[in-house]
């Protein structure tokens, strides 16, 4: 009898609507599972004749029934031979909580859709996304560069596709990290904008037309005037 | 006395009343009153909504509703979404069409999520429907912009083409031109996600001219900027509209026709799209911003000064979907500007980067939730969170129904305190009391799900990841959430006890996902023998599961409450426990829509026949596993176990086996059986002996 396992303390599961079928009692000849089919059949039969409480059994809340089914006999406490402090240690787990490297890898966190990463990735990459629609070969998708402000914390990215001179890039960056700096207006000639060309060199921005400096450019620094060499 | 008063009304005034109630809640709970009322109400319900299209199959439903025209299907379970079911798992939507073509010709709206369609579906539903009106994939995947055209071509009463989120094959915008000309009745298109550079402008601005009932139109990437203009002229009556491209050289004459445009767009109430956003173009949509109730910016990849500009514009929005360069700035200034915000939703930019590359924390959430008292849903991501966050969110807006966080580091603790976030969690839960939905993040202890199992009664829907320290936790849950219908779990040290003892609460939810966690295989194969009417399918793409002692854990497992028992469409990695899994059969391969044929598996014959469980249409060939290019010419035996009662499978005449020369071998030799549908594609089984259990290799 299968129940007998798990009936101390239970009451007895849901009423069988397909009682009187004995799953076990098929002929050889007879696929088991044409039997239950044939059950599921009678089952959905036994709906239009006077089964009333087939559909609740199935789906309905029926608490004293459903507390009662389990499959195992729990007081409900945690398991005195469970170390909790040990708990980090689950073989099974896919990824090691003190490698903050590994988070890139797990796979599906965090939990974003899978097309929206795939915009993210292509708006990340340095340089031109392919597939130009527009006949001026020059115009591609964005071109993302990382800005650090010296004294600032949060290394930001600009598109620097969305600019098109020195000056609008330059009040653009003070905009963005005047809420971190809070410096006085006048503080902002202590500042001067260099970046990291295509060479590898740190230089001072402003020196060559815009159209190659976007050309080259790779990272961008805003430092503190403190020697007068180059003024 | 009280049947006599329900037989005085004829079945078609019963009919009528019944045509009123439309929520699916109230109609089962009127076909349950009586027998006769059962009767009326089944032949006049036109609306379905299945929520796991494997929980019945298409058959039953045709049978108890027989006058449907309008069905919607959900497929795949929730965290597909994130790569975490594999590819070739199920939610296959043509054995439905193929069914519902024969049964349901005046079926007008098809609605599917996370299912796989074909161009297959597609040109099925194209010829089968006469008066189809509405397709919605959400999340579908499986088709190309050809099946499209096929749609496009014969359903000359088509309303509503929604594609959202799909992933499609795009072979070029030529799909739109098989629309014919004399087609006018398109209200709504979504075609966002295709990802083709190339669309026929020409055949999209003359469709939108001669629809003029257009409300909905969400483009492409592909359409650029200064087409939108010439578009919106043509269709200034659209309420939701989706941008393709929003950036190109600023040009005055672009932009003041632009602006133009919109302008004379009054009905205009949502925007989205903005991909390669140039700022210098968003001031175009300002006539229209004051009147948008909804505002999708996860795309724009502009700073928060430029944002908070545009924002400053919206004081009627209700929703808003936005990136978090937005930061805790932006999100003050949106709680002083939007006071009716319903719905907000902050994406990360940079979820994969080393450091925050933006200045956005709990603040920017907990100032939103200050300020507008409408809000209701949010999901939210960010690098960190406190409990007194929390807290002040959850007694602030206590009207929250939806409420998702995201901390972007696992297991990430009270940045203040250095807590679990257990309390903050608990006072969302004690406080929010209409919640329906959840999902955890950060670091927690089983406290937190004592808090939900307490107070969550609304919940409906909880997503928990790296998460918990026993199986407390989950008892937790499954013991005090009385309205839970769905429970997604990954990475968190839940193990058999709690799944066991709380068995029969997994029939009254639609279905559990337990990744990453501790059950056993043993469990699992008492739960799948022990609960008939629950699926329980262990998906291990490392080998079968009973290579290794039960007491293993498995990789993924999915529970779902099912009326049709266990599936025939499980690729190789999927196992489902059964009764008896001796006899578990089930499809090593689903030919991919090729209609090509796959010959694997093996056994006897005499235990093949006996052991083949078929629940569609078949046709059984038989070929010699050494030289499976071949195979008898004629088929050796058909039957249809779909019709009610089934047919049973006859055993083989040895005469026939006999009498064709190329099959003629002794009984013992090894077979392989071919099923096929009776529409495409090709099902192969593998066939297990009876006796054994173990899972031969292919």
């Amino acid at each position: 009898m299968p129940n007998m396992e798990f009936e101390l303390g239970l009451a007895l599961p849901t009423p069988n609507i397909i009682k009187g079928f004995d799953l076990n009692n098929l002929g050889l000849d007879q696929p088991k599972d044409m039997g239950g089919l044939e059950a599921r059949n009678k089952a959905a039969r036994c709906f239009s004749d006077k089964s009333k409480r087939s559909f609740e059994q199935a789906f309905g809340n029926s608490e004293e029934e459903y507390k009662t089914k389990t499959l195992l006999l729990w007081s409900g406490q945690p398991n005195e031979e469970d170390d909790h402090k040990d708990q980090k240690k689950r073989t099974f787990s896919t990824i090691d909580e003190n490698d903050a490297e590994e988070v890139d890898q797990v796979v599906g966190w965090p939990p974003i859709k899978t097309w929206r990463k795939k915009i993210f990735q292509q708006q990340h990459r340095v340089g031109r996304i392919g597939n130009n629609r527009v006949a001026d070969t020059d115009s591609g998708r964005s071109i993302y560069v990382k800005v650090k402000m010296e004294g600032v914390a949060i290394t930001r990215k600009v598109d620097i596709r969305l600019y098109h001179s020195y000056q609008t890039l330059t009040n653009s960056l003070i905009t963005l990290f005047a809420r971190d700096k809070k410096c006085a207006d006048d503080d902002y000639t202590r500042y001067i904008l260099t970046y990291l060309d295509k060479e590898g060199d740190w230089l001072i921005a402003g020196d060559i037309p815009w159209q190659s400096f976007i050309r080259s450019v790779q990272r961008l620094k805003i430092i503190q005037k403190i020697c007068t060499f180059w003024s | 006395m009280q049947k006599k008063v329900a037989c005085s009304f004829p079945d078609e005034v019963l009919e009528h009343v019944f045509s009123f109630i439309q929520s699916d809640k109230d109609r089962n709970a009127v076909s349950m009153v009586c027998k006769s009322w059962y009767e009326i109400e089944r032949w006049c319900r036109r609306k379905i909504f299945i929520g796991n299209c494997y929980a019945v199959s298409p058959r039953m439903v045709i049978r108890r509703f027989p006058k449907v025209r309008s069905i919607e299907l959900k497929g795949k379970p929730h965290f597909a979404d994130f790569n975490l079911v594999p590819d070739g798992w199920g939610g296959y939507v043509l054995p439905w069409i193929a069914e519902m073509a024969g049964a349901y010709p005046w079926l007008e709206e098809i609605r599917l999520k996370r299912m796989v369609v074909t161009d297959e579906c597609l040109e099925l539903i194209a010829k089968s429907f006469k008066n189809f009106k509405v397709l919605v994939l959400f999340s579908c995947e499986g088709f190309s912009t050809d099946g499209l055209a096929a749609i496009a071509a014969s359903c000359m009463n088509l309303r509503e083409l929604d594609l959202r989120d799909s992933d499609v094959d795009d072979l070029g915008g030529h799909w739109l031109s098989h629309f014919p000309e004399t087609y006018t009745s398109l209200v709504s298109l979504n075609s966002s996600c295709l990802g083709s550079d190339e669309v026929s402008l020409s055949a999209l601005e003359r469709l939108v001219g001669r629809c003029t009932n257009l409300r909905t139109l969400r483009l492409n990437r592909a359409v650029p900027l200064d087409k939108i203009a010439n578009i919106l002229g043509r269709a200034p009556q659209l309420v939701d509209f989706g941008t393709g491209t929003y950036g190109a050289d600023l040009q005055s004459d672009v932009f003041s026709s632009l602006a133009g445009a919109f302008s004379s767009c009054k009905e205009l109430r949502s925007l989205s799209g903005f991909w390669d956003v140039v700022p210098a173009y968003l001031p175009a949509i300002y006539p229209v911003c004051s009147r948008l109730t909804s505002l999708n910016l996860s795309y724009v990849t502009i700073q928060s000064p430029d944002l908070v500009k545009l924002l400053r514009h919206c004081p009627s929005l209700q929703r808003l979907l936005v990136l978090d360069y937005i930061e805790d700035s932006g999100l003050e200034a949106l709680s002083s500007s939007c006071k009716d915000l319903q719905e907000l939703r902050v994406f990360p930019s940079d979820p994969f980067g080393e450091e925050p590359n933006v200045s956005l924390t709990e603040q920017g959430l907990v100032s939103v939730c200050l300020a507008c008292p409408k809000l209701q849903s949010v999901l939210y991501f960010c690098r960190r969170m406190s409990n007194v966050a929390l807290v002040t969110i959850a007694q602030n807006c206590p009207n929250l129904t939806r409420f998702r966080l995201c901390i972007i580091e696992p297991r990430t603790a009270d940045f203040l305190t250095l807590e679990p976030l257990d309390v903050g969690f608990g006072a969302i839960v004690e406080h929010c009391k209409d919640l329906r939905r959840l999902s955890l993040s950060g670091l927690l202890t089983d406290r937190v799900f004592e808090y939900i199992g307490r107070y969550a009664k609304k919940l409906e829907m909880l997503s928990v990841a790296f998460a918990g320290e026993s199986d407390l936790g989950l008892h937790h849950v499954l013991s005090g959430c009385e309205s839970l219908r769905k429970l997604e779990i990954r990475d968190c040290p839940f193990g058999d006890k709690a799944l066991l003892a709380n068995a029969s609460k997994l029939e009254t939810m639609r279905s559990l996902w337990m990744s990453s966690c501790a059950v056993s295989f043993g469990a699992c194969k008492l739960l799948g023998q022990k609960m008939p009417r629950l699926n329980v399918e262990v998906i291990d793409e490392s080998g079968p599961p009973d290579s290794r002692p039960d007491s293993c854990p498995v990789d993924k497992l999915y529970i779902y409450r099912s009326v049709a028992g266990p599936r025939f469409d499980m690729p190789p990695f999927v196992w489902t426990m059964d009764e008896d899994s001796a006899l578990q059969v089930h499809a090593l391969h689903v030919a991919e829509y090729n209609r090509k044929p796959d010959w694997i598996g093996v056994g006897t014959y005499e235990e093949s026949i006996q052991g083949l469980r078929a629940k569609m249409p078949f046709v059984l060939y038989l070929a010699e596993l050494s030289n499976t290019s071949q195979c008898s010419s004629q088929p050796l035996l058909s039957g249809d176990t779909t019709l009610t009662p089934p047919r049973p499978l006859l055993r083989l005449p040895i005469e026939t086996l006999e009498s064709d020369d190329k099959t003629q071998r002794s009984k013992e030799g090894k077979y392989m059986i071919k099923m096929r549908y009776s529409m495409n594609p090709t099902i192969c089984f593998e066939i297990r002996p009876i006796s054994t259990r173990s899972f031969p290799g292919v």
